[in-house]
């Protein structure tokens, strides 16, 4: 949609000096969620469950099982938005790590492989079943004038009033719909870098994608959750 | 007043547009000295870039807020259920 004028939703209300104020506290990076996520377990603590998962020690395989259930069944459920297939992809999951213990090198952490059978499972699950609530993102993405300004001035900071109109349980519903419309693999880089915390680094080995790769479908899934978060409160979405 | 913003907006060297492919690494502080310098004479004289920043970040706030999923006693216990049963299943058979 190219435009040679702006769209307006109102008159232009904020003046150069408001915005200079209004960016202070904005170069604060993001950190990542660690401190509210479950913690993972030490890769010492893995080397040693590894070690006698190797050797066939059962017990080893319930102790991995008590250390990663959460966290996995966090991810899958997630991903697959039912109970039964979650289920289904955590034992599978497991019974893999049980099997092919002996083939873990350590080259990666026994975490991200952990990660990678379940996102695999997860991913190849849909795939079969060919149920997709994916929706095109173009509509919910920011959109701009040929020569680079935002199509839809003024750009409204909706931040503060999103607490106003919903209650939290209510965000959070919103949320969860919304995550389930993006892009599976989207999805997959969404939930294990902003809901379990993991680093691109970690990502891209979970996923086999590259770092630059986790980025890009992390940063336009942000673009299309944003969109249809300011659409719910009625503002647009550029 | 537009016009005047659109002159400004030109002089610092980068657009809205470029503003928001920057963003993701902005707020990861993996932008160079010079791009990251651009970025916030921008956002000094940009009012929509802050506000666009305010609500990205807004988004990234409350998706992490997400509580996690807490898996359901029997489903834990189905899945130990299970993983007993292949474990007896291929040692008998081994």
């Amino acid at each position: 949609m190219a435009s040679s004028s702006s769209m307006t939703e109102s008159s232009y209300p904020v003046t150069t000096r408001q915005a200079a104020s209004t960016t202070q506290g904005l170069e604060s990076s993001l950190s990542r969620p660690t401190e509210s996520r479950r913690k993972r377990p030490s890769s010492k603590d893995d080397s040693a469950l590894i070690e006698r998962l190797k050797s066939g020690d059962q017990e080893a395989l319930k102790a991995i099982v008590d250390l990663y259930s959460s966290k996995l069944y966090n991810v899958a459920h997630r991903i697959l938005g039912e109970v039964a297939d979650t289920e289904e992809v955590i034992q599978d999951v497991f019974w893999t790590a049980y099997r092919k213990a002996k083939t873990f090198r350590g080259t990666a952490q026994f975490s991200t492989w952990l990660y990678r059978l379940t996102v695999n499972a997860a991913l190849g699950k849909i795939r079969r079943s060919k149920k997709t609530k994916e929706v095109e993102y173009e509509e919910f993405l920011p959109k701009f004038q040929e020569d680079g300004h935002h199509l839809v001035r003024p750009v409204v900071d909706w931040s503060n009033t999103l607490d106003e109109n919903y209650a939290k349980q209510e965000t959070q519903q919103f949320l969860k719909e919304a995550l389930d419309q993006l892009k599976s693999v989207d999805k997959s880089v969404v939930v294990l870098s902003d809901l379990e915390g993991l680093s691109d680094k970690e990502i891209a080995a979970a996923l086999g994608l590259t770092v630059s790769a986790v980025k890009t479908r992390l940063h336009r899934a942000r673009l299309f959750l944003r969109g249809k978060l300011a659409v719910s409160l009625g503002h647009s979405a550029a | 007043m537009a016009k005047r913003n659109s002159r400004q907006i030109r002089l610092t060297n980068k657009t809205c547009r470029q503003m928001t492919d920057l963003v993701f690494d902005y707020l990861n502080d993996k932008l160079s000295p010079s791009t990251k310098r651009d970025f916030q004479q921008h956002l000094r004289i940009c009012p929509d870039c802050v506000n666009f920043l305010n609500t990205y970040k807004k988004t990234v706030s409350v998706t992490r807020s997400i509580r996690p999923e807490e898996i359901p006693p029997k489903v834990r216990n189905n899945i130990l259920n299970f993983l007993r049963r292949r474990v007896r299943k291929s040692a008998t058979s081994s």
